[in-house]
């Protein structure tokens, strides 16, 4: 996919323009937090689950190279064909090569966040491959022909009004603006595909490395009927989904769906290990294993490789207030949320993913709720950093920043500026409040009033208040 | 030498890597989760869960106001059909003693594959059930097919007392030596919530699972 977090501020500026879009964020968010929040007071080992799940995925990535090694050998041993792609054009030439060799005309796909940063379905359909998504939001979104605006609920943005009337257009049902209709429609078109389609195409939330396993968490089922009932079953994961042993699984499954849906397990887990047998009643005679780089070896180098603890769950996005104002699609590539603010200036570029690393006020909410403890907020700082030291930042900004910490260093300009802001205040903000600010600081007030100074210094009014000098107690 | 097999370049690059920075320093395993536990209360915790997440939990001490029970659910979701793998004498004496409740005709799973329109159930044993979660679990052990927990409109599972687990970990311990091809958990029926964050059911798979208990 083609990343376009460069221009975040003014894919901002219209996500925040949209009221619709508005109330459809806050309801999912809304929902996800109140649901995680229950389900995790009902269950006190969550915190000591946390721990583990960061220590296993923390020991996974500090011996990926094993790791990965006894996953391939496991799942090849089995019969699975494991390949390797080192970046997003090398992952779709060979998903168009393996469809090509299989003779595939159509394939259903589940949901895979890694077959959407190769942008997977492009190369499949250049190769002739029909490719329908089966998650019922992805289904609904590629009909729109539109990205995932939320890793767990890729079609949040949009009303029952305008999936009914997609469904119209695109599929020639007749209008309705019942929701149990609506996935009755989806429901009958996508069983004749599942029924008659020649390659399933799923991600993996885990893969185990001692049995070669492939794991899916779904709730819908599609990620079942795609890898039972195709021929072929192709999955395209990246690298950082190895966990070490499938009796590690149970920690992953305590911490994902709580965290993502506040469900204690989603409705259906799927264990896959390797191909169909001689015995067995159905299942893929044929089972690709797609491994995606892409930049993931980079990341493990350096500072950042606790971001590939990362399971997905969606929780950060949810609790993050700058997800929660400017939804999905702004942030402009396929991860959005705190932990794509992270990962996409790793993947994609500092320059390109830079401002979405800046775009969070550090509130520390998401470090919070991450069910693997991954330091977000410290990272983002970090990548600030980084953007600092590679001369990517703005000259007006350092300045600012410059002359900010040259104010704050000095308390008696601190307060000699105070009391001017003050002054100044009293004249022109009669009610208190900054209706207007010029130039670049009107992003403080198009919205909202701007709070105005006090007329009377900071630290005069923490003596007043306090009756103590802070340094003192 | 640069190794030619991309996937050895790629163990390679990722050992290079691993070289370049040390990650942070792992903290010992904890000697035990603390993780809810069904105990003596197995049946109940798993009905409480199962039931929590839409399914529908049978249980009888005697067979007659079961397979009554059962015959009424299955009827009042208009299934006419009844399905049950032909390696599955349990599920076929089910079946077959539901018919006089229905009327049912019997079918084999794999007419799944060919939907005819009219509702069906899937009548199959499960393997396990995790009281921890709530969740059935059926496999492909020994050539064991999952069509009726997958295309049937009704998913009916039986299980066996001894079939109960606390944990999951318990069943992926069985399991994990030699997993077979398909391990599934199952928890309630097919749900999805993608459009207006609305839950509705039979999104893909069943609309309605049973978990049946025999004595």
């Amino acid at each position: 996919m083609e990343p376009r977090s460069r221009s975040f501020h003014r894919n901002s500026e219209k996500a925040l323009a949209n009221p619709a879009l508005q109330s459809a964020i806050s309801r999912t968010t809304g929902k996800f937090l109140g649901q995680r929040a229950d389900a995790i007071a009902e269950f006190p080992g969550f915190e000591a689950a946390r721990d583990e799940g960061s220590r296993i995925k923390g020991e996974a990535l500090d011996h990926l190279d094993r790791h990965l090694a006894r996953f391939i050998a496991e799942a090849e041993k089995r019969g699975a064909v494991v390949h390797v792609a080192r970046d997003d054009a090398e992952a779709r030439e060979i998903a168009a090569g393996i469809a090509t060799r299989e003779g595939i005309a159509l394939a259903v796909k589940s949901k895979s966040m890694a077959a959407e940063e190769v942008d997977l379905n492009t190369a499949l359909e250049g190769a002739g491959v029909e490719v329908v998504e089966s998650d019922l939001g992805e289904f609904i979104i590629q009909l729109a022909g539109e990205p995932p605006s939320h890793i767990i609920a890729p079609a949040v943005h949009k009303t029952r009004e305008e999936v009914s009337r997609l469904f119209q257009e695109k599929l020639g049902e007749p209008y309705t603006d019942q929701i149990p209709e609506l996935v009755r429609i989806a429901r009958r078109r996508l069983r004749e595909k599942f029924l008659s389609a020649g390659m399933g195409i799923s991600g993996a939330n885990f893969l185990c490395a001692d049995t070669g396993s492939v794991v899916l968490v779904t709730n819908e089922g599609n990620g079942r009927m795609g890898t039972i009932l195709p021929r072929v079953h192709l999955v395209v994961a990246g690298i950082e989904k190895v966990i070490p042993a499938l009796s590690d699984l149970p920690v992953f499954l305590r911490l994902l769906p709580r965290s993502a849906t506040g469900q204690v397990i989603s409705t259906y887990v799927s264990v896959l290990t390797g191909v169909k047998r001689p015995e067995d009643a159905e299942g893929p005679e044929k089972l690709h294993i797609l491994l995606v780089d892409n930049g993931r070896t980079g990341i493990l180098q350096g500072k950042y490789r606790e971001i590939l603890k990362c399971i997905r769950c969606g929780a950060c996005l949810n609790i993050c207030p700058v997800y929660q104002s400017v939804g999905g699609h702004a942030y402009g590539w396929v991860y959005p949320g705190p932990m794509g603010s992270v990962l996409t200036p790793l993947q994609t570029g500092l320059s390109q993913g830079a401002p979405l690393a800046n775009a969070s006020t550090l509130c520390g909410a998401c470090a919070d709720v991450c069910p693997v403890k991954i330091p977000l907020p410290d990272m983002l700082l970090e990548l600030r950093g980084d953007e600092r030291e590679q001369g990517l930042k703005a000259p007006a900004e350092l300045l600012g920043v410059k002359a900010y910490a040259a104010v704050m260093r000095r308390a008696g300009i601190l307060e000699a500026l105070e009391r001017i802001a003050g002054v100044l205040s009293q004249l022109f903000f009669k009610e208190g409040k900054v209706p207007w600010l010029p130039f670049k600081l009107s992003g403080w007030t198009d919205r909202r009033d701007f709070p105005a100074p006090s007329p009377q210094p900071f630290r005069k009014l923490w003596k007043k208040q306090r009756g103590i000098r802070p340094w003192n107690r | 030498m640069e190794p030619v097999n991309p996937k050895d370049r790629l163990i390679r690059r990722v050992a290079a890597a691993l070289r370049g920075h040390k990650g942070p320093v792992p903290a010992a395993p904890p000697a035990s989760l603390p993780v809810p536990a069904g105990g003596a209360n197995r049946v109940a915790r798993f009905q409480e869960l199962f039931e929590a997440q839409g399914g529908d939990f049978l249980s009888a001490s005697a067979l007659e106001p079961l397979l009554l029970a059962l015959g009424e659910a299955l009827r009042l979701s208009g299934v006419a059909t009844l399905l049950f793998p032909n390696d599955d004498p349990a599920a076929r004496q089910v079946a077959e003693a539901l018919v006089p409740f229905g009327p049912f005709t019997l079918a084999s799973p794999s007419e799944l594959r060919q939907p005819s329109g009219r509702p069906v159930a899937g009548i199959q044993s499960a393997e396990y059930a995790v009281a921890e979660t709530g969740s059935l679990v059926q496999t492909s052990r020994g050539g064991k097919t999952l069509l009726p927990g997958l295309l049937a409109d009704v998913h009916v599972a039986l299980l066996s007392p001894a079939a109960f687990v606390d944990r999951m970990d318990e069943c992926l311990a069985a399991l994990s030596d030699d997993p077979p091809r398909n391990i599934s958990f199952i928890t309630g029926p097919s749900r999805t919530a993608d459009i207006e964050q609305t839950l509705t059911i039979g999104a893909h798979g069943p609309r309605k699972v049973i978990a049946v208990v025999f004595p």
